[in-house]
């Protein structure tokens, strides 16, 4: 008998266990995608506010009714910026959450297995950060960029430099990994062949103290220097470029860097008038009615961090996320999904200055960048450029 | 001029960090490998207890760094290494390991892993030829740690708890025997190494930024007390000049990438030529 009321009650825990180990079963009724990104490794200051924006896009899509009538339940999971994680969270999200689709993701070591594994069981990977190659024309299946690819970005601001000096020196600055080599070495290409001199100093991931790289800098004289790293880099390297005796133009590369991270930086270093911003999404101080509804999205649903070029960033993966899902009708199944954002064309008016286009051949497509000024005066930045559109490259280089 | 002020700064945050490890080694043999740790989560503290107190006083975060101080030595040594007394010498070691690991966790949950920067005394406060400047922080790094090291001096020179602590580090079952509370000695050792710690912790958040990365200061420090020799004090200094010198040099004349694997190599030289440190004491090596 007692042995009995044992299984009974084993198989009550098996049953539990089950119910418990499928949260997917209880949402049939609604589009179910997934979203990993790095909410308490080292660079969680950079992905929270973009996952905050895609957050609030899902938010007020729910409110207005969802897509087709189904509600978007997002299964969100932090991957603290380790490889290994970001891959056995993308595995669970698939096998367990059924998810038909992966947005977010964080620094491009944590990309690529998450694409490699997904790639190899069909479900389409969305990124909207440092964006590896995959993305890049000649695309790899299942993976799609809308963020901030450092080949492009390098090329970009290489460009847009013309519009603060038209020839001198520059002075490139990353920290030791491929992601900054390869920016560096993009941002020097189109410098050098736009008639600039270059000079470049890196330094170790791991630096906090910047103050003998920045003297560095300043003793090659540059006429202008440009960052290629995140917001906690820019906050160290400013002041010691000033610091050290360098007043030039600084130019700050948005991989994840905020408005914020600027303001704080600028007053470091002494509510400085000579740095840059160039970001692929607008900025919060952009007067246009997209910035007006994120910004009121922001007011009426609240954000744990201050309002930023980031959240405009995730919440245009939102939109991109829900003008996929619209297009793949309802039930969406993975390879559905994947084929309408192969040929998905996305506006985003006033928050970035063209529309996100992807082709079979091209998940990335063209970009657009701008150039800001930071003014010291109404604590805001203004823009110092027009929008700057830039094709996606092809690798290898021809 | 600016070389030489940035090596001097450098120098005071390795000193203050070797002097904290060389303080605990001598008096309770353990190398503290959670001194990186003890010195950002100070700076941690320090810039919370700021905005506690809205920012106006300079006061309130220097007691919040003080009493973290106090707090995390006492409990430190009489909850964890008390217990540890005639164990093998490795099992402090780890037990530093893991409360490293648990206040770096503490940086990610309580702080939420962000970047802060202390902005006291940042302005200019002297302008050098070629327009580097130098903020009041930076002066304050080194008033602050030739107090310190003065204080110490002072301390156990003059002082008769200072004479205790002496004793308890060259006997401590002696210095039992005689009367002195071996207990309270030890955990005032920890208290003033992790008071170093976090001066130097809100040194460097005022210089560079806070952040889980910056724990790795820690092994700046610990490097510069085993170059010095681990129970030297004037070692500490003497290692702190060496790897300040040797990782600005780097940058400056090898390559940049290089600066922090410098120190290291620096370490197995001097570990290779004499492993008791360049001012230590070749009879503490043979105990270890």
């Amino acid at each position: 008998m007692e042995k009995h009321v044992s299984r009974k009650l084993f198989a009550a825990a098996i049953l539990a266990a089950s119910a418990l180990a499928a949260p997917a079963a209880s949402a049939q009724n609604a589009y179910v995608i997934g979203y990993i990104t790095d909410l308490s490794g080292p660079l969680a200051d950079s992905y929270t506010p973009t996952w905050q924006g895609f957050e609030l896009y899902m938010k007020a899509l729910n409110d207005r009714g969802g897509i087709n009538g189904k509600k978007v339940e997002v299964i969100l999971d932090d991957d603290g910026l380790k490889a290994d994680r970001a891959v056995a969270n993308a595995k669970k999200q698939t096998e367990r959450d059924n998810v038909v689709g992966i947005f977010g993701l964080s620094l491009s070591s944590t990309q690529a297995p998450v694409f490699t594994e997904m790639r190899k069981i069909g479900v389409p990977v969305v990124t909207t950060f440092s964006g590896i190659l995959d993305a890049l024309p000649p695309s790899k299946p299942f993976s799609y960029s809308t963020g901030v690819v450092f080949e492009v970005a390098g090329e970009a601001i290489g460009e847009l430099t013309k519009n603060i000096k038209p020839n001198g020196k520059i002075v490139g600055m990353t920290f030791d990994s491929v992601g900054g080599r390869a920016a560096l070495s993009h941002n020097k290409r189109m410098a050098e062949s736009l008639g600039y001199t270059w000079d470049e100093v890196l330094f170790p991931v791991t630096t906090s103290d910047f103050t003998p790289f920045a003297q560095a800098v300043a003793e090659k004289k540059p006429d202008i220097v440009v960052g290629h790293y995140g917001s906690g880099q820019n906050l160290g390297v400013i002041p010691a470029l000033r610091r050290s005796g360098y007043t030039g133009p600084y130019i700050v590369a948005s991989y994840g860097v905020t408005e914020d991270t600027v303001r704080q930086a600028a007053v470091r270093a002494g509510n400085d008038e000579n740095v840059y911003y160039v970001t692929r999404y607008a900025t919060i101080y952009d007067n246009n009615p997209g910035i007006a509804e994120v910004s009121a999205a922001q007011k009426k649903y609240g954000t744990s961090k201050p309002f930023s070029s980031m959240h405009l960033t995730g919440w245009t993966l939102g939109k991109f996320a829900e003008t996929a899902l619209k297009a793949c009708g309802w039930p969406c199944t993975r390879e559905q999904l994947d084929k309408v954002i192969q040929t998905l064309k996305v506006d985003a008016p006033g928050l970035t200055g063209g529309p996100i286009e992807m082709s079979p051949q091209d998940h990335y497509g063209p970009t657009y960048w701008r150039l800001y000024v930071w003014n010291p005066k109404t604590t805001s930045m203004e823009p110092k450029s027009g929008w700057l559109k830039k094709a996606a490259l092809k690798f290898p280089l021809q | 001029m600016e070389f030489a002020a940035t090596i001097v700064i450098l120098t005071c945050t390795y000193a203050l960090l070797a002097a904290g490890t060389v303080i605990l080694y001598k008096a309770g043999r353990v190398v503290n490998f959670a001194h990186g740790e003890l010195a950002i989560v100070g700076g941690y503290v320090f810039y919370s207890a700021g905005l506690m107190s809205g920012g106006t006083s300079l006061w309130f975060p220097v007691a919040g760094a003080v009493v973290f101080s106090i707090i995390m030595g006492m409990f430190i040594y009489m909850a964890m290494m008390r217990r540890l007394v005639g164990e093998p010498f490795y099992v402090a070691i780890l037990v530093t390991v893991g409360i490293g690991i648990v206040l770096k966790s503490a940086i990610l949950v309580i702080w939420r892993a962000e970047r802060l920067t202390i902005d006291v005394g940042v302005t200019p406060a002297i302008r050098m030829a070629g327009g580097a400047t130098l903020s009041y922080m930076d002066i304050a790094s080194v008033v602050l740690t030739v107090a310190f090291f003065a204080g110490l001096y002072l301390f156990f020179r003059f002082t008769r708890l200072g004479v205790q602590f002496r004793g308890t580090a060259e006997n401590a079952l002696l210095a039992s025997q005689r009367g002195v509370d071996v207990n309270f000695v030890l955990s005032l050792a920890w208290v003033i190494a992790i008071l170093a710690a976090s001066l130097s912790g809100v040194l460097y958040g005022g210089r560079a930024f806070l952040s889980t990365e910056s724990v790795t200061i820690g092994l700046a420090g610990l490097t510069a007390a085993l170059v010095g020799g681990l129970d030297s004090l004037r070692g500490a200094v003497a290692g702190a000049f060496i790897v300040a010198c040797a990782q600005y040099l780097t940058v400056r004349l090898v390559d940049p990438v290089l600066s922090e694997a410098v120190p290291f190599l620096l370490l197995v030289i001097v570990m290779s030529i004499r492993p008791w440190g360049l001012f230590g004491t070749q009879e503490e090596l043979d105990r270890v």
